[in-house]
């Protein structure tokens, strides 16, 4: 027997498994919008931009989609990727690609310990994180003294992201490697089958001897890792690192993996999806400029599509009280 | 005599699962409505559309001659119709007072401020109705379970002064934690109640419905199947309506039992404590023996089960598989040490629901099925096969969410996922017949028993006395977290029913 639950009795019924086509058609939609407005978007110049501008997006929503596909949620990846940025300049410097790979490892481990912290103390992975980008962010201010720091000339472990693979932006062919291998890891290893047992229903997974620490750990260093490599595409791009460099880039994220049909309560979605997310949301900020509307307003637009998307996909009957 | 509520056609699905099937009831005036069926009936479902805790999706309900919605309980309060839940409603970190008087114009406050004297004189009144002792002032969370259902009977109580015409009391399963004295004091009550109050009243004890009851109604698959009146039939008889069928000669398949090895233990324990839940449990169970656990709620024979399997903390105590001493900190240990654990509660513990049979069934042995640490499909689809064939899981394909299956498919599944552990050595069954039909319960049975004979040592919790005495080949009885009997050969020297129950209270 069910225990007696208001908030459960429009569950079912209430939840949509945006999942399939809706996503793919909303962008279709929009670009056709965009279109109208302005034939040119569809030229080469101008996809090249969308790639370059979905690089670092794409790259931390890969990131986000097994936090999420967990039902948690990590809240300090632009904090993360800023700080990176901030490290990775000095280190390039000074250590060339040795140093890039440094700052991917640190970022790495660093994602881990939250992923640890939040499974053996039991704390909700939005404090935890929540918690972690008060302290990229401090730390961040500490080592650049609160300055952009520039990467020196020709810094070949970096400056590759700017170059072109078969004609399309090098950090956005990254991007797109780092999904396929995610994407493969999910539907290959058994981690990603306990992603999905553990997000859908995480007593019956522990029950089955799921080992929810390693998940977790594993999934959170990954969005350490992808912050990261955000961080060497942002840095490639604008050529410096600064503490507040990537700040703008946790909405259009986590927008971006749950308008493409990864249901923020976990269980539902995938890698796959989060492309089609990321596609929408450059096009969305690219199409604010082209329709004229402020690109200041976009984080009124990227807030409000994180509600809307919540609300149609959220799986009500797994919060036994909404808060 | 009109009757004061009509149920017309009320139907309640959840997805494809039909709760309540276009089910009729009348409760008239000043009588008490006895409701019986097996798990997953529908009796609770009713329960719920009645109390506004759920919509139906179709069918009207008239009380007093004209329709009615009841669109939440503070609705259905104001209506007349108050439900005694069996998973409780208060609210723990507030006072029994302020329970009382929950969710509805309270009479002890002045200007939205409480006065606490007179609330709690206010509720000391209602309180006095069940004759209970309990202070106004208390905090729900320091009673106990037994107390706990006093207030909530309190408050469905209050509602007698607040509406004019007559209540519709609804009880939920409300003896199943109460002691015979108290199940009098309630029974007074239902009686007294029913001078200004219509009660319906659900339990899966037979005798309670026939004693307290002038009319009954049996369920069966969410569907009404049948009215009696109370003094007009008998226990028997309400049995087989509530089962629907006859039951084979052979209903626990002794044929199938097989003599196991009694020179090997395969799971020993010895003075295992838990704290708050039992202590000193000392018992062993051979590879292929059926033991069976006894005992009623409070017994700590779910703690116990759950120890084995790691998923409950001890405090003291050794656990030795095949003669090795274990300790599990977490089910994952459980797991890796070869003990399975089927839950009784499966839709939240046993099954990812939105997943598919096959990942299902998988789940507790993925790490058997990599190659090079990456999942072998070729091998996951072979097992799954085989054991969709094995145990006859009727269903389209390994790839549709175990969700879609009947409640015995979905046992199935869950069994299998165990089974399929190449390294099972010992399964801890906690109630696995729970809420399915005669059918799937042989089948549950008969895997049972292909199990035990090829020598997996399994530990048995059941609903019924007698699906215990059916299976076990060995039955240890519990009574407030201790060992109280121990009955080593079941077959051949069987305890009686009454000699269980006299250890198990």
């Amino acid at each position: 027997m069910s225990p007696v639950n208001i908030s459960r009795r429009k569950g079912a019924s209430q939840r949509l498994d945006i999942g399939g086509y809706l996503p793919a058609v909303l962008l279709v939609v929009l670009v056709g919008l965009v279109v109208a407005r302005d034939p040119a978007f569809l030229g080469v110049a101008s996809l090249r931009s969308v790639a370059v501008q979905a690089a670092p997006i794409l790259l931390l929503a890969v990131g986000l989609t097994p936090v999420i596909l967990l039902g948690g949620i990590d809240l300090s990846v632009a904090a993360l990727t800023s700080l990176c940025s901030v490290l990775l300049v000095s280190w390039a410097n000074q250590a060339g690609i040795t140093g890039v790979a440094g700052v991917v490892a640190l970022a790495t481990a660093a994602g881990a310990v939250v992923g640890v912290v939040h499974s053996v103390a039991q704390v909700p992975s939005f404090i935890v994180t929540l918690g972690a980008l008060g302290l990229y962010s401090g730390l961040s201010l500490e080592a650049s003294d609160a300055t952009n720091t520039p990467l020196a000339e020709g810094s070949p472990a970096i400056s590759w992201v700017n170059d072109y693979f078969a004609g399309i932006p090098a950090g956005f062919v990254f991007g797109l490697i780092v999904l396929a291998i995610v994407g493969l890891m999910v539907r290959f290893l058994p981690w990603g089958r306990y992603l999905y047992a553990m997000g859908s229903a995480e007593p019956a997974a522990l029950m089955s001897g799921v080992p929810k620490i390693r998940v977790r750990a594993a999934a959170f260093a990954l969005t350490g890792m992808t912050s990261a490599m955000a961080a060497i595409v942002l840095v490639g791009r604008t050529s410096f690192g600064s503490p507040t460099l990537a700040s703008g880039l946790l909405l259009p994220a986590i927008a971006a993996v749950v308008v493409g049909g990864t249901a923020i309560s976990g269980g539902v979605g995938g890698v796959g999806r989060t492309l089609v997310g990321v596609l929408t949301v450059t096009v969305v900020q690219i199409g604010m400029v082209v329709i004229g509307i402020d690109p200041v307003l976009q984080n009124v637009i990227f807030g409000a599509v994180i509600i809307v998307a919540v609300a149609l996909t959220i799986d009500r009957a797994k919060l036994s009280v909404i808060k | 005599m009109s009757p004061l509520l009509s149920i017309e056609g009320l139907t309640k699905r959840y997805g494809r699962t039909v709760a309540l099937d276009e089910v009729d009831l009348e409760i008239r005036p000043n009588e008490v409505v006895g409701l019986i069926g097996q798990n997953g009936a529908g009796k609770s479902t009713l329960l719920k559309l009645l109390a506004g805790v759920q919509q139906p999706d179709s069918g009207r309900l008239v009380m007093r001659g004209s329709p009615i919605k009841v669109r939440n309980p503070a609705h259905a309060a104001e209506q007349g119709i108050g439900m005694v839940f069996q998973e409780q409603s208060l609210v723990p970190n507030l006072t029994v007072a302020e329970n009382i008087f929950l969710g509805r114009p309270n009479p002890g406050t002045a200007g939205g401020v409480y006065k606490w004297r007179r609330l709690n004189a206010l509720a000391r009144e209602q309180l006095e109705k069940t004759g209970s002792e309990i202070s106004p002032s208390a905090l729900v969370q320091r009673l106990s379970f037994a107390d706990r259902q006093m207030v909530e009977l309190t408050k469905v109580l209050a509602l007698e002064e607040r509406t004019d015409g007559d209540l519709l009391i609804l009880f939920d399963e409300p003896t199943s934690v109460l002691s015979a004295a108290e199940i009098e004091t309630l029974f007074a009550q239902i009686r007294r109640l029913k001078r200004r109050a219509s009660i319906v009243f659900v339990s899966h004890r037979m005798d309670e419905v026939l004693a307290i009851s002038d009319r009954i109604y049996v369920m069966r698959d969410g569907r009404r199947v049948a009215e009696r009146d109370a003094a007009a039939c008998d226990e028997n008889e309400l049995y087989s309506l509530m089962v629907g069928e006859n039951r084979a000669e052979d209903y626990f398949l002794d044929a199938d039992r097989k003599p196991y090895d009694r020179s090997a233990t395969a799971l020993e324990v010895e003075g295992l404590t838990a704290e708050g839940s039992f202590s000193d449990v000392t018992f062993s169970v051979c590879p292929g023996q059926i033991v069976g656990v006894a005992g009623v709620i409070g017994s700590g024979r779910e703690a116990l089960c759950r120890a084995l399997f790691g998923a409950l903390p001890t405090a003291a105590g050794r656990v030795r598989l095949r003669g090795e001493e274990v300790t599990m900190a977490s089910p994952r240990d459980g797991v890796r040490l070869g003990v399975g654990y089927l839950p009784a509660e499966r839709k939240h513990e046993g099954m990812v629901a939105e997943r598919s049979i096959s990942e299902n069934l998988v789940l507790a042995s993925t790490p058997a099925l990599t190659r090079a640490g990456l999942l072998s499909w070729a091998r996951e689809s072979d097992l799954v096969e085989g054991w969709i064939e094995r145990l006859g899981v009727k269903a389209p394909s390994a790839r549709v969410k175990i969700s879609q299956l009947s409640g015995g498919n979905q046992q199935k599944v869950v069994l299998a996922k165990w089974l399929a552990l190449p390294h099972l050595r010992v399964l801890v069954l906690d109630h696995p017949t729970r809420g399915l039909d005669l059918k799937a319960k042989t089948d549950v049975y008969k895997h049972v028993r292909a199990a035990a004979a090829r020598g997996v040592a399994i530990v048995l919790l059941s609903d019924t006395l007698e699906e215990l005495l059916g299976l076990s080949d060995e039955i240890v009885v519990m009574r407030d977290g201790r060992v109280t009997g121990h009955f080593p050969d079941v077959p051949d020297t069987p305890p009686s029913s009454e000699e269980l129950v006299k250890l198990m209270v």
